[in-house]
């Protein structure tokens, strides 16, 4: 990190001498670059093609609308807070927190509803959850990387937008 | 009172080929067609904005861990939200954000749990070898494989908005200065001076190297 002294962005002295040099050719020596030493991955990108099967009409998003990672602030000191995630569609809210122990959590208003706990397009067979007549439910698999539910209730399906756990 | 002027590399309004995968001026035809169920068309997007997907997310020097899994949360969010993106034409914008905004969280949540984190772990390439790598193992080719080796290395030092801004108009097909603005929170009209301003000096490093 020897550089430090070049990120000052706002100085623009040298803006009038952009006819002189052509900065065109060596960006795209760097796009040659970049596809040679830092290419996305291939098995990314066949991640990316399969997740065309996450694309559901049919199902209600229930958007982030909170979420403790972003809009709480943080206790000093305390390093392992659970992060608690706040989803909503309509009139329908999901809270959820999640722990190195598992994710738990609650549907309001109460109501019964089966969980799915997804972690991809193809997840060979979701974790299942179970929201009891007070909409509680809990489990004990803490969801590593990119997950959703899909909350099946009243008739309805309901999936919370993709989050990183 | 300076006139500051968008150079003509600017791409914003010409569609773009250079890179040949996805012409931009396409991009909301093809999101409309996949919304319709046409698979092709979602294929065509992932080949098309997967490298400016990437870009951000490595702009942001995230662990090679972390960075898969920021691209896979931006592109089931992409599929989820698929129907619902109001300007279908703007999706590599919409995608760029995403995976900044996504970043963000992740370089948030790694300050929160280890305080003491040394960026420069996370500061390496990919040991990993490509097709395109093998192609140009060649005895011929070992110093054209030296030569990128050095401007990387030039490129990896230079300071960390810079080597951001870059990093990301790296992205192949080349990002419009839209996508870009979306990728890094900095308003289009700054980009063209900054990309000038950084170009020039990592040419400066190269010619002080005595590379290239």
């Amino acid at each position: 990190m020897n550089a430090k002294h070049e990120d000052d962005f706002d100085g623009r002295e040298d803006v009038h001498h952009d006819d002189e040099f052509d900065g065109g050719l060596l960006e795209e020596e760097l796009r040659g670059a970049a596809a040679v030493l830092d290419p996305v991955p291939a098995e990314l990108r066949r991640i990316a093609v399969d997740a065309y099967a996450l694309h559901d009409l049919d199902a209600r998003l229930a958007e982030l609308t909170f979420d403790s990672l972003v809009d709480a602030i943080p206790v000093r000191g305390v390093t392992d807070a659970p992060r608690m995630l706040t989803f909503r569609s309509g009139e329908l809210t999901v809270d959820v927190e999640v722990t190195a122990q598992g994710l738990m959590g609650q549907v309001l208003p109460p109501q019964p509803a089966r969980i799915e706990v997804l972690g991809g397009p193809q997840p060979a067979a979701p974790d299942t959850l179970t929201a009891d007549a007070m909409g509680r439910f809990a489990g004990h698999v803490a969801p590593s990387g990119p997950f959703a539910l899909r909350l099946r209730t009243g008739g309805e399906v309901v999936v919370t937008e993709w989050l990183r756990a | 009172m300076r006139v500051l002027t968008v150079p003509a590399t600017a791409y914003d309004d010409v569609p773009y080929t250079r890179g040949g995968a996805v012409d931009r001026a396409d991009v909301g035809a093809l999101v409309q067609s996949a919304v319709d169920g046409d698979a092709a068309a979602w294929k065509a997007l992932v080949e098309g904005l997967s490298p400016l997907v990437w870009s951000v997310v490595r702009a942001h020097r995230l662990s090679d861990a972390d960075a898969h899994e920021v691209y896979q949360t931006v592109w089931f969010r992409f599929a989820q939200n698929l129907g619902r993106i109001r300007e279908p034409q703007k999706a590599g914008a919409w995608l760029a954000s995403t995976a900044r905004h996504e970043s963000l969280k992740v370089l948030k949540s790694l300050r929160r749990m280890t305080p003491t984190d040394d960026p420069q772990l996370l500061d390496r390439v990919s040991e990993d070898r490509t097709p395109e790598q093998s192609v140009i193992d060649s005895e011929e080719a070992a110093a054209e494989s030296e030569r990128i080796r050095r401007l990387w290395q030039e490129f990896e030092e230079l300071g960390e908005r810079c080597r951001q801004l870059l990093r990301v108009l790296m992205a192949s097909p080349p990002p419009s200065y839209q996508e870009v603005s979306a990728a890094l929170g900095i308003a289009v009209g700054s980009i063209g001076p900054l990309r000038q301003r950084c170009l020039r000096r990592l040419r400066a490093r190269l010619d002080a190297r005595g590379a290239l």
